[in-house]
């Protein structure tokens, strides 16, 4: 198997009157493990079922391979979807349900069934494929979805969400063994989740979605550094965020004012116009104890994570959270503290629309 | 059982139950054991009999004849006491007439003449066609109905399919009977672009052939077939007919693979209860054929009871139906793979 690259060249999709997808453009590397994280409803589902042939666009194009799938229904396209809820066939054997594209292809039984074999055996499931799917576990039923999509021998896997059905514990063995079967057959894996978490841990790269438009690409510590919008900044990992106004503005460089005082950090493009409304964005782990007179609080929550503690603090009407090291003594609820933090590590965005409202 | 007392206590099970059993006895086997009753007896042949009786009367008529005539007293007393037997003898055989003695036997079952065995045979085979027409005018209709893109779609569908049957069953059969009728409406279009000619009696007799009677008998009882498959089809998760299509299969493997196997005991369901209303129709043969299109075996039933006034003949009839029937139901449910369980849920 080898997978294949796969563009969206400004895609709408519309509803009657609603725009599910607003002129989405990506392009997806061949063999990469590319993922679409955004919140539940933002167009996720529906953008993967353009892919899969299940939606036509309203506007713009779909290429996978360079060919242009226009008018090609899913069972001709190079593709394989593993729904939400992995649709299996109930009423077939496992065996029989991996062998289902085989079938469909005409191969003779007992080929499609030695194929299957090996197929149930690649995802660990030697043995199991006389059962019904309603016989097995949750984790293995999600095997057996992967194993009867790539039995057609797919350029591109397209999965929706198919680890949020599964408790914690499995999810995250899940996720490593779904990254290890994209490596081992080399298939373009698009996936689809609104679990942060899962994206960064698994992808090669993401684009973040919001309300049918993608408001970033990028690689998973990009994202997470350099977030191009207060949406990805907030969406991708924990973020402070304080409001306020720009005094003073320089290429690379802002200070705005907010109700913590004036605070300068780095500006992500561009410089903002004075006077603008802009967030500065402080990531949690970065805000650390000190003695000087930075930003002031009093603790009113902490909590042990084990390895840190979460520090709420609270000054007037704002919170910071704070993420600091299990070591050496940790202020009390009710303890006056002072949080210290690097210019480089305040990020200054124009305000905009942000994922915990 | 245990579920209905702790759903409803006590007394209420017990109305509950009582009523269940109210209607199993009075409704479902009391009617079927007295027709097996009436099927497993007849009486005397009453042709005998009744030559018998006319016989005894001529004889007691000359009889009184000869004794008002005759003079000798001798003679006289010879003839009153002929009389006396004569009349005593009329009274016997009338009585054997009135109520003649049962004789129990499977002599109802064994008397079925060829022509009637003949319409018996066909009349399960026409329902079990009329059952397989239905199945497949029905299935598409069911699947579109369940599988509508908007619920707006779905409903009109299912207004479409109900109205005819806001109308009474009669007089959907009569309305049937106006498009097939020698004048009717289908004669008449085929009389305006020349294919028939009513003045000159040059026209299809639909109402002769089994064509007509199969339409008009799919088009009654297709609800039947409609609804169980719409229900169990909409309980398919529309997920696994596009993962089938995703996967490359066609629309025929999809229906054979995945569709067709969940919605079986709702095919069952519908078969079954088309099959059953078909062999045993009457009205839609009666009204339709009017004698000319071969008769339905429930029509022979009906002549039995109402016109040979064989209750007899008529029971053995038709509780041979009933049991052919079923046993063909039950073979049906075998050759389905479904349980009275999976059909009943
Ligand atoms: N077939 C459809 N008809 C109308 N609206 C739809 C349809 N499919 C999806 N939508 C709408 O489009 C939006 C995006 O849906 P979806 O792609 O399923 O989101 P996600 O997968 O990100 O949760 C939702 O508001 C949803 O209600
Ligand atoms: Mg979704």
């Amino acid at each position: 198997m080898r997978g294949t690259d796969v563009r969206l060249d400004h895609v709408d999709v519309t509803f009657g009157d609603f725009q599910a997808i607003s002129d989405v453009s990506l392009e997806v590397e061949p063999g990469e493990f590319f993922s679409i994280l955004g919140p539940s409803g933002c167009g996720k589902t529906t953008l993967l079922r353009l892919i899969s042939g299940f939606q036509e666009p309203t506007r713009g194009r779909v290429l996978i391979g360079g060919a242009d799938m226009a008018g090609r229904g899913p069972n001709r396209r190079p593709t394989a979807l593993i729904f939400q809820n992995l649709a299996l066939f109930p009423l077939m054997s496992v065996r029989e349900n991996v062998a289902f594209g085989l079938e469909a292809r005409g191969i003779p039984k007992r080929e499609r069934l030695a194929r299957a074999d090996a197929l149930l055996a690649l995802v660990a499931l030697e043995g199991q494929g006389a059962k019904k799917p309603g016989e097995l576990s949750g984790g293995q039923r999600q095997r057996v979805a992967i194993a009867r999509a790539l039995a057609v021998e797919p350029a591109v896997l397209l999965l929706d969400e198919p680890l949020s059905a599964l408790d914690l514990k499995l999810r995250q063995h899940m996720r490593a063994e779904l990254k290890a079967i994209q490596r081992k057959t080399g298939v373009t894996f698009i996936y689809i989740t609104h679990d942060q978490g899962e994206a960064l841990t698994m992808s090669d790269r993401i684009a973040v979605m919001n309300r049918g438009r993608v408001e970033q690409v990028g690689r998973p510590e990009e994202l997470y550094a350099e977030p191009a919008t207060p949406f990805v900044a907030t969406f991708v990992g924990e973020q402070n965020v304080l409001i306020g106004t720009v005094a003073a503005s320089a290429p690379g460089e802002a200070a705005v004012d907010t109700p913590l005082g004036r605070l300068v950090g780095r500006t992500a493009n561009g410089a903002p116009a004075v006077g603008s409304r802009a967030f500065v964005m402080i990531r949690p782990e970065r805000l650390r104890l000190s003695d000087g007179a930075a930003l002031a609080g009093v603790v009113s929550r902490r909590d042990l994570e084990g390895p840190f503690f979460v520090l709420h603090v609270e000054s007037g009407d704002t919170r910071l959270v704070a993420h600091v090291p299990n070591s050496g003594a940790i202020p009390e609820p009710g303890a006056r503290v002072a949080l210290a933090v690097d210019p480089a590590d305040m990020l200054i965005l124009p305000e905009g629309e942000t994922a915990r409202a | 059982m245990r579920e209905i007392l702790r759903a409803f206590g006590g007394p209420l099970s017990l109305v509950i139950g009582t009523l269940v059993g109210f209607w199993l006895l009075i409704l479902v086997a009391v009617p079927q054991v007295a027709m097996l009753d009436y099927s497993l007896w007849s009486q005397a042949a009453n042709a005998d009999l009744s030559a018998a009786i006319d016989r005894a009367y001529a004889e007691a008529t000359m009889a009184e004849f000869d004794r008002r005539a005759e003079a000798n007293p001798a003679k006289a007393t010879e003839l009153d006491e002929k009389l006396t037997a004569l009349k005593r003898t009329i009274a016997e055989l009338e009585a054997a007439q009135t109520s003649p003695p049962k004789t129990y036997g499977l002599q109802n079952y064994t008397r079925m003449s060829p022509l009637h065995a003949y319409i018996f045979v066909r009349t399960i085979l026409s329902a079990l066609a009329v059952a397989a027409v239905a199945l497949v005018v029905c299935y598409p209709i069911a699947y579109a109905a369940a599988f509508a893109p908007t619920p707006r779609r779905a409903a009109i569908l299912l207004t479409a399919l109900l109205v005819p049957y806001a109308m009474n069953e009669l007089l959907r059969v009569y309305a049937w009977l106006m498009i097939f009728d020698y004048r009717g409406v289908l004669n008449s279009l085929f009389a305006a672009v020349g294919l028939a000619d009513l003045e000159a009696r040059r026209w299809v007799p639909f109402l002769e052939t089994q064509g007509a009677l199969f339409t008009v008998m799919v088009s009654v009882y297709a609800l039947f077939m409609v609804f169980p498959i719409m229900n169990t089809l909409q309980t398919l998760d529309p997920h696994q007919i596009e993962a089938a299509r995703d996967l490359g299969a066609s629309a025929w493997r999809i229906h054979a693979r995945v569709v067709i196997p969940h919605a079986k005991p709702g095919i069952a369901v519908g078969v079954i209860t088309v099959f059953m209303l078909a062999a045993g129709s009457f009205a839609v043969p009666q009204i339709l054929s009017r004698g000319t299109g071969g008769d339905w075996f429930s029509q022979l039933v009906y002549r039995q009871f109402f016109e040979a006034n064989n209750w007899n003949l008529g029971s053995a009839y038709a509780f041979s139906l009933l049991v052919v029937s079923l046993a063909i139901v039950f073979a049906m449910m075998r050759a389905f793979g479904v349980s009275l369980r999976e059909i009943t849920k």
